[in-house]
């Protein structure tokens, strides 16, 4: 017995040496990403971040890297920004509000190091201090514009139908989607003469952004109820309710999903083309992942500034192309982005009477 | 008498064991386990800070391994270490933050809090148990759940600042992080759970060795009926058993979230519970088995992110070692029993050389 372990061992060592050695060119281990709560293909925030820092990592040679925090608390988090720190990596982007006392801690204890932070500002615990180092960029995005434009047009597409909401944790940008969404639906209302409803009851932060199940099951009470369309903003969760979608379309049943984030119709696919996603309310944060990583490239990295991505800088917006909306639809939507763009229309990011 | 070394020698080749499987795989995705294992230890290991970390990570799965270990001792199953350790938490963190007090004061009464708090979350599932014969895993199960919108619902409402998700973070003077010892090892998260935490130790191993409650525990641990024949209070004995449990996994809570933690997150379930149960039975429930197999899970914690940032590895299979580990721990009839061959063997030949016969 012993001699087999034995045997076992030498031949570990010898095969260890010899994938050693097939090593491939080096690449500059420089651009980290640490994942926020849910995982790397949570379809939207996390996948959406890490897609736009692969892209310019391989256009500009870097070995890109994420590591996923084994807890969320703000000690898990700066182990693993400490561990991309330790190993070389010079510019780190966190995605998400959670991130905020972290980098607070982080920008001070690594002053060499960049950060950019999507969606949050560094404070300390108490919220007694904010301070945005001179190696940090806080990135916000218009999640209310995005939102509301989704909601302007699934409801003209729909015309008439009943509509419920989808949250992750109810954080800003999640409520902002959601606030946004309805406004959307009221503008509709008002002015393309549609009657999009949307009832309390169908308004649910589920309070996590990985409960994939836990999505599909409030999907499906949804549709029980009634419901025509949900605008989901919620990771994986929302990854569950799209899963809950497509087997009923299969089924027959004429319902939608609209997506967020990124453009999510593919992940909406049942059968040949067709697909769930009605539409998404898309933020543009792959672009601004890219964006960072090419600024750092090119030494044009600027830290200590809040940058803000709305209509007027295409920061949000909803798919260019929606096999599910009708050309009216997408001109309708034009026309409403462009007014959005000049402030014509101006979506409000607090509550006000809108449904939690 | 001699010493038995089984415990250990089952112990230490599960870890063996499951090293070389982690090695295997790593060879199977084509990267290079020596590389790897040099990263995933050095992880842990290569500076003061990051000894500290292992520490401070080690430091609440020390109280949940214990928790599960002293159940398991009476033949209970511990499964509610997580919904004990969020119940301890939360009575801490109530305290912490709606009492001032001055910090002499106020780490005792949330320290005291944690430990009723968690008792009382253990003594349920002992006292249904006893009572009802409900078997403790499907309550301390139920438990858990409970614990979790207990807490999701009293933080929400009630200790929220700024975000929804997580309480408002606990004031320095109700957090067990001490400054000196953080920069002592320059900026680590080591606070003095650890000292609650080995405190724990010496006092569980106390309780089982050396005192009556811990003999009848036992007792009832190795045969219910036997115990019971014996005089032993049978069902008074599982729901003390129970209450310890719990009041363990409480002080886990109380670590984990005024030290290592400074807040407490709703909608989470912490792991560290059910790591627990790993860490009970590679320490092969014993005291000092669980501090150390603790802090072996506390390096491959720490270092699993380090691994993953220097190689190829994901560390998936970091978490891979640590599942093979369990199952070989649970399964170590096969060491267990090639131990006391390889003994038997020995002591044959001894007897041989001394003449003996049988």
């Amino acid at each position: 017995m012993k001699k087999i372990l034995l045997v076992v061992l030498v031949v570990a060592m010898i095969a260890s040496m010899m994938a050693g050695c097939a090593k491939k060119a080096d690449l500059l281990a420089t651009v980290g990403m640490v994942t926020d709560a849910g995982t790397i293909n949570d379809k939207s925030f996390n996948q959406g971040t890490w897609e736009g820092i692969v892209k310019a990592a391989e256009e500009f040679g870097y070995e890109p890297k994420y590591l996923k925090p084994v807890g969320t608390t703000k000690a898990d988090y700066l182990t693993e920004i400490g561990n991309l720190v330790d190993s070389g990596y010079k510019l780190i982007v966190c995605p998400g509000f959670k991130f905020e006392t972290t980098i607070y801690e982080a920008q001070d204890k690594w002053p060499e190091v960049l950060f950019v932070l999507i969606d949050g500002t560094p404070h300390n615990d108490d919220y007694s201090d904010f301070k945005l180092g001179y190696n940090v960029a806080a990135v916000f995005f218009a999640e209310e514009q995005s939102g509301f434009l989704a909601g302007v047009a699934a409801a003209v597409e729909l015309k008439t139908a009943e509509f419920g909401f989808i949250g992750g944790m109810e954080i800003p940008a999640v409520q902002k989607f959601n606030w946004g969404f309805q406004q959307g639906l009221a503008y509709a209302n008002t002015n393309y003469g549609t009657s999009a409803t949307i009832k309390a009851e169908n308004v649910i932060y589920q309070g996590t952004f990985d409960d994939v199940a836990a999505g599909g099951a409030i999907a499906a009470q949804m549709y029980d109820k009634g419901v025509d369309c949900i605008f989901t903003a919620a990771g994986g969760v929302g990854v569950g309710a799209i899963t809950e979608a497509k087997a009923r379309a299969v089924n027959g049943e004429n319902i939608w999903i609209v997506g967020v984030d990124v453009d999510q119709y593919p992940d909406g696919v049942y059968s040949g083309e067709k697909s769930v996603i009605l539409t998404s309310a898309m933020k543009g944060i792959g672009t601004v992942a890219y964006d960072m990583v090419k600024a750092f490239h090119q030494n044009t990295f600027k830290g200590g500034v809040t940058l803000i991505f709305d209509a007027s800088n295409d920061g949000i917006g909803i798919p260019a192309e929606n096999p599910n909306l009708s050309s009216e639809t997408e001109s309708i939507a034009a026309d409403v982005f462009g007014m959005l763009k000049d402030g014509t229309i101006v979506v409000s990011t607090v509550q006000g009477d809108l449904i939690k | 008498m001699k010493r038995d070394y089984t415990g250990i020698v089952k112990s230490l080749g599960a870890v063996f064991l499951g090293l070389l499987a982690g090695a295997i795989l790593m060879i199977a995705i084509g990267a290079n386990p020596l590389k790897g294992y040099f990263y995933l230890f050095q992880g842990g290991l290569k500076s003061i800070e990051r000894i500290g970390n292992v520490f401070a990570i080690a430091t609440t799965l020390i109280l949940t391994g214990l928790s599960v270990a002293f159940a398991f001792r009476t033949g209970l199953f511990n499964i509610g270490a997580a919904g004990q350790m969020l119940i301890g938490g939360l009575c801490a963190t109530v305290i912490g933050l709606s009492v001032e007090l001055p910090r002499l004061v106020l780490l005792p009464v949330m320290f005291l809090a944690a430990l009723i708090g968690g008792a009382v979350w253990g003594v349920i599932p002992g006292f249904l148990k006893a009572r009802f014969n409900v078997h403790e895993v499907v309550a301390t199960i139920m438990m858990n759940w409970i614990a979790y919108w207990v807490v999701y619902y009293t933080i929400r409402n009630y200790f929220t600042a700024g975000l929804e998700t997580e309480s408002a973070s606990m004031p320095a003077a109700g957090q067990l992080r001490v400054s000196w010892l953080s920069q002592l090892l320059s900026g680590s998260y080591l606070n003095l759970g650890i000292v609650i935490s080995i405190l724990c130790v010496i006092v569980i191993k106390f309780i089982l060795d050396r005192t009556t409650l811990g003999y009848e525990l036992k007792a009832v641990g190795f045969n219910r009926h036997a115990a019971k024949y014996a005089g032993i209070k049978v069902n008074r004995s599982i729901i003390l058993s129970m209450m310890i449990a719990g009041g363990l996994a409480g002080l886990a809570g109380l670590t984990y979230y005024t030290g290592y933690s400074v807040n407490i997150q709703i909608g989470i379930l912490p792991s560290q519970g059910f790591d627990g149960i790993a860490v009970a039975l590679l320490g092969a429930t014993s005291p000092w088995g669980v501090f150390f197999s603790a802090t072996f899970f506390g390096i491959l914690h720490a270092g699993k992110g380090f691994m993953n940032a220097n190689t190829s590895i994901p560390p998936q299979i970091s978490d891979s070692i640590i599942a093979i580990i369990i199952y070989f721990t649970a399964t170590s009839l096969f060491i267990e029993k090639l131990y006391k061959k390889l003994r038997g063997r020995r002591a044959d030949r001894k007897q041989i050389k001394a003449g003996g016969d049988e």
